[in-house]
């Protein structure tokens, strides 16, 4: 009896748990589409502003395009890749990308924001902090790359649902891991003040190495693109995983999606804890 | 029932110290020297419900980093707190639901975009109902008069006009207290009284409770009852703003206008004659309450003959305020331990009658 009566005891704990969990996702998802919502309307404030930024991204990324069209016009393979598969690859990290500074756009100055003393605002409200100051803004030009990395998709993918269910899951994963690396980066600021050169350099390389076809890395280097720099999970892998389903390519980019964002979580919230706001400046950590 | 209790409190932030010049930047790249600063050392105070609280200092006298503790924005190296029943720093996300903050610097509106819209957003920030949000907008912009402003873009509203919004986006949640930090920085003097004839009008009619720093002592003498004064970390000053005025200032400024001019000399003892004007209707003395009791000099004045008007003025917050601070640059005791208080002249009292 007094068995069951534990085991009853903490059904209920569980329950009440659970049934938090899911209020709490739901007020958490009812409050980020409002601050899109807000973000959305503060872009179509500036209409010329928005279309040309978007226009203007996708005339830059077009001309990185044509470089490599011209490149595999003498040269058709490197590595087995070709033109197709070089676009697959633009496209998927575009679109990583581009949604990734689009819905969380505050991932790419998220080291200044820290260092100015920026998270004060976000602390003194209810909300989620991380979530809050990412979701906090976004950026317009991230648009043109969706757009680019949609055209790419389209132009080289094989028609049907399927594939385009690939493509979304893959887009996911590719902006989870992106933006979860800028936090992980940005947080090292809480301890060493200021790295927001770090961030600026960690960018570029991360979407340098992105847009390389894996095969033309060797072991060594494959394995830093896999960790220490995951560009391979931005563009290489949910690529892969775009132009054939597999279990074993599914389930990396999944586990790459997961474990980079628990990696930003546990370190942010960890970093919160040396946050210094106007001490900050000359904290030595 | 206490608002705020806070229990010697400390923080301490850990700084570089450098050399000036090339030199020592690169001897502190190889061996830097770390200090520590301590911006809060060993605060105890309470506050009430519903009361208008000044907490004033100068420049890295501790006053923001208290505050940012009381919000939970920093965590505190010692020492315990708890407003409204929370400890901020562990509960953070709970106490926001009550509390409302204003940060004079940093603006919490979106500046492209109306007014209207970061109030929705904050209605969702607090999760609020459609309708309690647009009864709180409706009683907010009527009590802060911004009825005309809600749809205008945040960027294209005046200092004041915006900081009218930001106030009251602070009160949308029906908070019971809010911390304003330099609410009127940079506003016009008209723009300041709206702000302070809102907040007070917010606090009589709601009740919320209002922590107040504030680098203008005209703030602190319109809008709190009481004051705390810190310093270097430490609070210098705890009592009625009335209290401090009266402890600090024993010596006042006294105008007299005659019916008649007053002829020869003027001689009153225990006063000191700054000016005889006005072709000799005019007299303006200054006496020291702790020496002169005033009705005793009033006595004497009207020896001198038929008195039109006389005002007996005190010397403004701000006066206090800027002997305190000089006091304790100097290294001087700001509350000596026989409980006396030393006496200052107000700065400016020079002039006709």
């Amino acid at each position: 009896m007094a068995g069951e009566a534990v085991t009853g005891g903490a059904l209920a704990r569980l329950w009440r748990r659970v049934r938090a969990a899911v209020r709490s996702v739901r007020v958490e998802t009812r409050f980020v589409l409002a601050l899109w919502r807000v973000n959305l309307l503060a872009a179509l404030e500036y209409r010329t502003a928005f279309i040309s930024q978007v226009v203007g991204m996708m005339l830059n990324n077009a001309a990185f395009l044509v470089f490599w069209a011209l490149f595999f016009e003498r040269f058709p393979s490197v590595g087995g890749w070709g033109m197709p598969d070089m676009l697959q690859l633009f496209g998927m990290t575009a679109t990583g990308f581009g949604l990734g500074v689009v819905l969380f756009g505050n991932a790419l100055n998220l080291a200044d924001i820290i260092a100015d003393n920026g998270l004060d605002a976000y602390l003194a409200l209810p909300r989620p902090v991380l979530l809050h100051v990412l979701a906090g803004k976004s950026r317009l030009s991230g648009w043109g790359d969706i757009a680019t990395g949609v055209l790419c998709f389209a132009l080289t993918a094989d028609p049907g649902a399927a594939a385009w269910g690939r493509y979304a899951v893959a887009a996911l994963a590719s902006m989870t891991v992106f933006v979860s690396f800028l936090v992980v980066v940005a947080s090292l600021t809480f301890w060493i003040g200021g790295a927001s050169a770090l961030s600026a350099q960690a960018i570029h390389a991360m979407l340098a190495f992105a847009t390389y076809p894996l095969t033309i890395f060797d072991g060594t280097a494959k394995l830093m693109l896999m960790t220490v720099i995951p560009a391979a999970f931005i563009g290489a892998v949910p690529a892969e995983f775009v132009r054939g389903y597999s279990d074993r390519s599914l389930l990396q980019i999944l586990a790459a999606a997961g474990v980079s964002l628990a990696l930003a979580v546990v370190l942010f919230h960890r970093g919160l804890r040396h946050y210094e706001s106007g001490g900050m400046a000359v904290s030595a950590g | 029932m206490p608002s705020i209790v806070v229990d010697n409190l400390r923080k301490t932030f850990a700084a570089k110290r450098k050399s000036a010049g090339l030199t020592g930047s690169l001897r502190a790249m190889v061996r830097p020297d770390r200090t520590t600063v301590e911006a809060v050392q060993g605060l105890s105070f309470r506050m009430d419900d519903g009361e208008l609280l000044g907490f004033i200092g100068p420049n890295g006298a501790g006053k923001s980093t208290t505050i940012k503790i009381l919000t939970g924005i920093l965590y505190p190296t010692s020492g315990t707190a708890e407003v409204l029943g929370f400890v901020p720093w562990r509960e953070r996300r709970k106490l926001a639901y009550h509390i409302g903050t204003v940060f004079g610097q940093r603006s919490q509106l979106w500046p492209h975009l109306p007014a209207i819209d970061t109030l929705a957003l904050f209605g969702k920030i607090y999760e609020l109902d459609h309708r309690t949000v647009r009864r709180r907008i409706t009683l907010l912009s009527e009590a802060f008069e911004i009825t005309h402003l809600l749809e205008t873009p945040v960027r294209k509203l005046s200092l004041g006009q915006r900081m009218r919004c930001e106030v009251a986006a602070s009160l949308l949640h029906q908070p019971r207290l809010i911390l304003l930090d330099e609410p009127s920085i940079g506003l016009d003097p008209v723009a300041k009284q709206r702000i302070r004839d809102m907040i007070i009008r917010m606090n009589a009619e709601e009740g919320v409770g209002v922590l107040l720093t504030s680098h203008d002592a005209g703030d602190i003498e319109a809008l709190c009852k009481r004051v705390i004064i810190v310093n270097h970390g430490q609070i210098v000053y705890d009592d009625r703003v009335s209290a401090l005025k009266r402890r600090y200032l024993t010596v006042k400024d006294v105008g007299v206008r005659f019916v008649e001019p007053i002829a020869g000399d003027v001689d009153i003892p225990g006063a000191e004659v700054v000016k005889v004007g006005g072709g000799g209707y005019g007299l303006k003395l200054r006496f020291d309450t702790t020496v002169t009791p005033a009705a005793e000099l009033l006595a004497h004045i009207g020896a001198l003959g038929g008195v039109e008007d006389v005002t007996i003025s005190d010397p403004s917050l701000e006066d206090v305020i800027r002997v305190i601070y000089e006091q304790a640059a100097a290294g001087e005791a700001i509350r000596p331990a026989d409980g006396s208080w030393p006496s200052v002249e107000p700065e400016g009292s020079e002039g006709a009658p």
